[in-house]
């Protein structure tokens, strides 16, 4: 089915991630950090990149974010953010509201996850393609 | 400067307003008292001269008035030290215009010269220990040159005795002792009153001090709590991330006994989940030097309330009213905090209601506030426990009954923010019928300890040292 990177840091939600799109027979890749992320996304073309917003070593998920959409092969591949970041700033996310302008992602999702949540985003992301 | 450290600057402005206050009183009690000695005792007095030097006391405290009502505007940083020049000039005056009214009605036989003790003790309330002394030996200084004057002859006498015998002016002994015992008592009362008064100082000093640590240790708890708390969180919220496909079978069939053990884990991990996230929120917003505030359609907030709590209403079969009143929309405040405190009031009230009661929130206009008010048909809150229900943890005893977990934070989050706001919030209930919860929100929530000057409310300044 589709190519799925996930760039975040930690191994247990990351691995709970995995098994929850494999279940829908995606093909996923991971990588524990935004300049590992970065990496992996010029090595290889994916359908969908999932971002966590905070992330201990060097960028945030919106540095990467931003990086993504200034590369030359990645200016149009769907990123989900995932964020808990409502609670710890304040702002409301849950408009969806033409942020590309501002925040260069195409869907938020906040933490904790629930599965049906997750793969109904993916889903709609990827047939938005 | 022997006591710079114990300087009255603070709130010095304040009784400034005070001392003016007085003043007026002071004017109005000298004209009242020249009319009454003169109308109804038949005193012979300089009535033209007291009235002028009422009127001169009029004069001069309103332009004091609007001296010390300029510059506090114009919110300068010498404010204190001006403050003080204010003060030490305003009892200097103080101290001529009393003289002055005491030569035109009688000299040293007038009786209320000892209002010049009046003087000293505000003195000692309001400047340096030096400077009250000095305002001492000045009135003593007014004082004897005006019964000098008198008694040598280069001022005229303004006799107020009916009889001639009390008229006193020439009775040297007399004299003396007056000017003894005068003198001693404004002595007297600037040492007497200027201890209590330094005591008081001292002991504002170190409470003011003592207020500052304590606040400082507050914050460092709070930080505290916020690191201790976050880390839980992301634990909490990866625990959950591992549970939940394996409870939604996205790892295999599972077996009931497994199931049910899964799901109860995942359960308590999720009440976890939203006690620690209470706990962060709480500790952020105490944290939070100003929250971030705007105007907002506080209808629009509350329907959103409304709709968040909605469904919860339907499934318990509770009626669910909302009705806001005219001349409620747009106030300034965080929008958030607001609708969260708002659905919080509602979902509390659904929780603590049996099926088929009734829940209603109605928003109302009062003037310069708006008081939203959420009253249920539950079963109340005993009377025990109402006044310490808006306290960190605290459950009221039946509610814990009726609901084994519970944050016991959401009203203390709610208290935060009416408080952030200069709002109030309180609650009435009768056990068994029902509960009222109120939030009152000024229209213009200015949050405390920006008004800027001295104005703001106190505790909230950080003085400089």
């Amino acid at each position: 089915m589709a190519k799925i990177l996930i760039v975040d840091d930690d191994p247990d939600i990351v691995e709970s991630m995995r098994i929850i799109l494999e279940s829908c027979r995606h093909t996923v890749k991971v990588a524990k950090s935004g300049e590992e992320g970065l990496k992996e996304a010029g090595a290889d073309k994916y359908d969908l990149v999932i971002l966590d917003v905070m992330m201990e070593t060097m960028s945030t998920g919106f540095e990467v974010a931003r990086s993504l959409r200034e590369s030359r092969d990645n200016k149009a591949v769907p990123i989900l953010m995932l964020t808990a970041i409502k609670e710890s700033t304040g702002l409301d996310f849950k408009s969806e509201v033409g942020d590309k302008d501002w925040l260069p992602v195409n869907a938020y999702l906040e933490k904790p996850l629930k599965p049906h949540e997750l793969l109904q985003k993916v889903e709609s992301l990827l047939k938005g393609k | 400067m022997d006591d710079t450290n114990l300087k009255p600057a603070e709130g010095l402005t304040e009784r400034l307003y005070w001392l003016i206050r007085l003043r007026w009183v002071a004017v109005g009690g000298v004209f009242f008292t020249a009319l009454f000695a003169d109308k109804a005792l038949h005193i012979p007095l300089a009535l033209a001269a007291l009235y002028s030097i009422a009127g001169a006391l009029g004069v001069y405290n309103l332009l004091f008035l609007l001296y010390l009502a300029w510059f506090r505007a114009a919110a300068r940083p010498d404010l204190p030290a001006l403050a003080n020049r204010l003060a030490n000039a305003q009892i200097a005056m103080d101290l001529l215009g009393l003289t002055a009214l005491l030569h035109f009605s009688g000299g040293v036989e007038n009786p209320f010269a000892y209002y010049f003790v009046f003087h000293m003790i505000i003195a000692s309330v309001l400047l340096s220990r030096r400077a009250s002394y000095l305002q001492a030996t000045f009135a003593v200084f007014l004082f004897l040159l005006m019964a000098g004057l008198e008694y040598s002859g280069v001022w005229t006498h303004y006799c107020v005795a009916v009889q001639a015998a009390g008229c006193r002016r020439a009775d040297l002994i007399n004299l003396l002792g007056v000017a003894a015992a005068f003198t001693s008592t404004l002595y007297i009362a600037v040492y007497m009153a200027g201890s209590v008064s330094l005591k008081l100082r001292e002991k504002e000093a170190t409470l003011r001090a003592a207020n500052l640590l304590l606040n400082e240790k507050d914050r460092i708890k709070s930080n505290y709590v916020l690191r201790v708390s976050h880390d839980i969180k992301d634990h909490l919220a990866a625990i959950q991330a591992c549970l939940d496909p394996v409870l939604h079978g996205l790892t295999g069939e599972l077996k009931p006994a497994q199931e049910n053990l899964i799901r109860r884990s995942y359960e308590r991990t999720e009440k976890l989940t939203v006690f620690v996230k209470a706990l962060l929120e709480i500790t952020r917003i105490k944290l939070s030097q100003k929250m971030e505030t705007g105007p907002f359609s506080l209808r629009k907030a509350a329907e959103s309330a409304v709709n968040l709590v909605e469904e919860r209403a339907k499934a318990k079969n509770i009626k669910l009213n909302f009705a806001v009143g005219p001349g409620v929309d747009v106030i300034v405040g965080a929008q958030i905090y607001i609708e969260e405190t708002i659905a919080n009031f509602l979902s509390n009230s659904i929780k603590y209601t049996p099926e088929g009661g009734s829940v209603d929130l109605m928003i109302g206009d009062a003037g310069a506030s708006v008081l939203i008010r959420v009253s249920d048909t539950g079963m109340g809150i005993p009377k025990g426990d109402l006044p310490h229900i808006f306290e960190e943890f605290y459950r009221a005893k039946n509610a814990k009954a009726a609901e084994r977990t519970g944050t016991g934070l959401g009203l203390s989050i709610a208290k935060e923010v009416a408080k952030r706001h200069n709002g109030r919030i309180w609650a009435e209930s009768q056990e068994g019928k029902g509960s009222i919860f109120y939030l009152s929100l000024p229209k213009e929530a200015a949050e405390p300890g920006r008004s800027g000057d001295a104005g703001s409310p106190p505790g909230l300044r950080v003085s400089g040292g």
